[in-house]
């Protein structure tokens, strides 16, 4: 399959300090990619390459079969991670122009505008100006200026950052609705599960360099054959049963996100299907399962919790 | 359309349509309307009436009277009536009205003080605390003032002692009214009546009359001299509104951070061109309405004949380039800051340039073709301001001097837009710690 972005060995620095280190990457067409990372890992910096914004030291990089974002830029739909509207300006005006400059007929970008806003639910806002906006709002037209002339490439900076619930959801629908007519997207985020709901894969980035580039389809059967998840019928019931399984080393209780329940860690040298087996016929459960490895985890295994935590430092 | 072509049809229209450009745009004419109408009012109505004694110690005995007719209340009226019509037969209403305001006569009555003739007695008069009215003057007229003393080469004159500061025209007045009595009284003493001598020592200069192949015409010198002055300054008028409006936009873009936006679509130097082609339409429309309010205003008074019209046609090509010198610099001061406050540091070198030349524009007005002038009319970013105030001059430059000195402007201008560039693809990104010029210098050399 022809490539949307293909990036061999891309190095960039500021001032000596290699924020991109020797990147590969390669994104098929029509596929959703997820850049992950602690910020400050060199994604928006990728992101700026990709788009041309800024220039490689060295490396090469082709984009929608061009030499470069630029000779693409029509195709290209970009989110900035720094989004910035013109705040005198009428949000009808705004879109309009961004997709003037993107070689959209103002009718049809009318058009486009008006039914996009909509599915956003944005209602009435077209002849209000920027400033008169709340911040949900604004990301959510700035998301329709960046889909409006139908973009080939889509690249999403930290598209959820700041949102509520809702409008989380409601710009999850349309990144889904986009790659369905047929959008490549790129999206990047420090959010491991987002990257995990809407990706095909996964590429994760620490120090400028990537650490991992996986589908997260092989991520969700990683799973961890030393942690075992319930949940009993009854969380007051007595736990005792399952605390005296001569496998399991330590129990307590899971508050890690995925509900009510507990954890238990088996020791190293037991059969973990019968271990299972045995939890299942100790108590009365809704829920039994072994413990699936999160992004997180991959990534802080991957990189040592004392590289991030070094880094994090670093960049605060 | 054209990306260069939508962006800078956007500059336009945003700059043009705010209220604050539209206020500016009218309020530099509006104020001057202001001065000429409202200032001689204000003038008026601000300055209060001066009353109080004076002292006048006349030893020869012959000037004390005169000296207090002329300063009775109603004669220094009918003076300052007198210098009103003849400021108005010389300039025009407004600062003949200005002239009636400062001239106001003070009210003031000549007392004697205790004993007669001591100069030094009246003196402690003057600084005593009054008991009724205020105590202003004291004026020692010298013994030799009339008459010379034998061998004299000249007279004598007249001392002025002064209780506190008084306002300009009280203090004129005391000295234009002691110089008129004691002139009468010398006349009177070798027997000449001043209306007499008045009309022998009075020549009318006229206004120069040009003579042409197309016929004679009234010159005009208020309007030659201001030629010059006034060309420049529309010039730095119009650089100034566009050069400003295309900073602030770049910074507006640069901390609302929709330059990231923008770039996604447009590279760098077009979103640059458009910029600057927007904001020289804003210029040239400036531009365009001071012209029209001038010309309005020389037909109006029948003076139009005195402008040349390729002069207008130089003015536009001069604004051209000389928008692009400092509009580029201007332009890159706001790619390199990320907020308005950090802009200062380089603002003022800029402002520097564009300044100077503004305040160098009287002497090229009074010596259009001194080395100093003909130099300058070269050096750019001067250049075209110098050249313009020359070419206003009633001896205007040869063709090859303005055509030459247009020529080394493109290439500044080629120049500085080159730099601009670069700082601009460099700057547009860059947030924190505001660069300074070595820094841009760096940018320029890096890109």
């Amino acid at each position: 399959m022809e490539q949307a972005v293909c990036a061999r060995q891309l190095v960039k620095s500021f001032n000596g300090n290699k924020a991109v280190d020797q990147l590969d990457l390669e994104i098929p067409r029509g596929a959703a990619w997820g850049f992950i990372g602690p910020s400050g890992a060199g994604k928006t910096t990728t992101i700026r390459l990709i788009m041309s914004i800024l220039f490689p030291d060295s490396g090469a990089l082709q984009v929608l079969g061009c030499a470069s974002a630029f000779a693409a830029r029509q195709r290209i739909g970009y989110l900035p991670e720094e989004r910035g509207v013109y705040r005198k300006m009428r949000v009808d005006e705004f879109l309009l122009y961004l997709a003037q400059l993107r070689g959209v007929a103002e009718p049809l970008a009318r058009q486009r505008a008006g039914k996009l806003l909509a599915q956003l639910g944005l209602v009435d806002v077209e002849r209000k100006r920027c400033e008169d906006l709340s911040k949900g709002m604004l990301q959510r037209v700035q998301f329709v200026g960046a889909i409006l002339h139908e973009p080939e490439l889509l690249i999403l900076d930290e598209p959820f950052s700041g949102l509520d619930p809702i409008s989380v959801r409601t710009l999850k629908d349309m990144i889904r609705a986009e790659r369905q007519r047929g959008a490549t997207i790129l999206f990047s985020t420090h959010v491991m599960a987002q990257a995990e709901e809407l990706c095909d894969q996964v590429v994760m980035i620490h120090k400028g360099r990537k650490v991992l580039d996986e589908s997260t389809q092989r991520l969700r059967r990683q799973f961890d054959q030393r942690r075992i998840l319930f949940e009993p019928l009854d969380m007051q019931a007595d736990v005792a049963p399952v605390r005296a399984l001569p496998c399991v080393a330590a129990l307590q209780i899971n508050d890690n996100g995925y509900g009510n329940g507990y954890e238990a860690r088996l020791r190293e040298d037991c059969d973990a299907q019968a271990a299972l087996q045995a939890i299942g016929a100790a108590l009365p459960l809704v829920r039994l399962e072994f413990a699936r490895r999160r992004l997180e985890d991959i990534f802080i295994n991957l990189v040592g919790e004392d590289s991030l935590r070094e880094h994090l430092q670093g960049a605060a | 359309m054209n990306r260069i072509a939508l962006v800078a049809r956007r500059e336009f229209l945003t700059t043009v349509s705010r209220k604050a450009f539209l206020f500016s745009i009218f309020l530099m004419p509006l104020l001057m309307a202001v001065m000429a109408v409202l200032l001689p009012r204000l003038l008026n109505s601000r300055s209060p009436e001066v009353s109080g004694e004076i002292v006048i110690v006349d030893p020869t005995q012959q000037v004390r009277e005169p000296l207090a007719q002329i300063l009775r209340p109603e004669a220094l009226a009918a003076q300052a009536e007198e210098t009103r019509r003849m400021a108005q037969e010389a300039a025009n209403a407004a600062i003949a009205n200005a002239a009636a305001a400062v001239l106001r006569p003070p009210q003031l009555r000549v007392v004697e003080a205790p004993p007669p003739g001591d100069v030094e007695a009246a003196k402690r008069w003057l600084s005593e605390p009054a008991q009724s009215a205020r105590r202003i003057a004291v004026i020692a007229i010298a013994p030799d003032a009339v008459e010379r003393q034998s061998g004299a080469a000249g007279f004598g004159g007249y001392e002025l002692f002064l209780r506190s500061n008084l306002d300009n025209g009280t203090e004129n007045a005391l000295h234009n009214s002691t110089r008129q009595a004691l002139l009468r009284t010398r006349l009177a003493v070798y027997g000449i009546a001043p209306q007499d001598i008045a009309p022998t020592l009075t020549v009318v200069r006229p206004d120069a009359v040009l003579v042409g192949r197309d016929g004679e015409q009234a010159g005009n010198r208020v309007f030659n001299t201001m030629l010059p002055v006034i060309m420049g300054f529309l010039l730095f008028m119009s650089v100034m509104m566009g050069g400003q409006a295309l900073m602030t936009s770049t910074i507006e873009e640069k901390s609302s951070r929709v330059v990231e936006v923008l770039l996604s679509a447009v590279s760098p130097l077009e979103l640059m061109w458009g910029k600057l082609l927007g904001q020289l339409g804003v210029g040239l429309m400036v531009l365009s309405i001071y012209l029209a309010l001038g010309v309005f205003w020389l037909l109006q008074f029948a003076l139009f004949g005195l402008l040349d019209p390729t002069l207008i046609l130089w003015l536009l090509v001069f604004f051209i380039v000389t928008y692009l010198v400092y509009g580029s610099l201007l332009l890159s001061v706001g790619a390199a800051v990320s907020q308005i406050s950090d802009a200062q540091a380089l603002l003022a070198p800029v402002m520097v340039l564009l300044v100077l030349p503004m305040m160098l524009l009287q002497f090229i007005g009074i010596a259009p073709n001194s080395t100093f002038s003909v130099a300058l009319s070269f050096i750019p970013p001067a250049n075209t301001f110098v050249m313009l105030a020359r070419m206003a001059s009633s001896t205007p430059p040869p063709l090859w001097q303005p055509l030459l000195s247009l020529g080394i402007s493109v290439l500044a201008a080629a120049g500085v837009v080159w730099f601009a560039a670069k700082v601009f693809r460099i700057g547009l990104l860059m947030t924190g710690k505001p660069p300074n010029f070595a820094t841009l210098l760096r940018w320029a050399r890096m890109a």
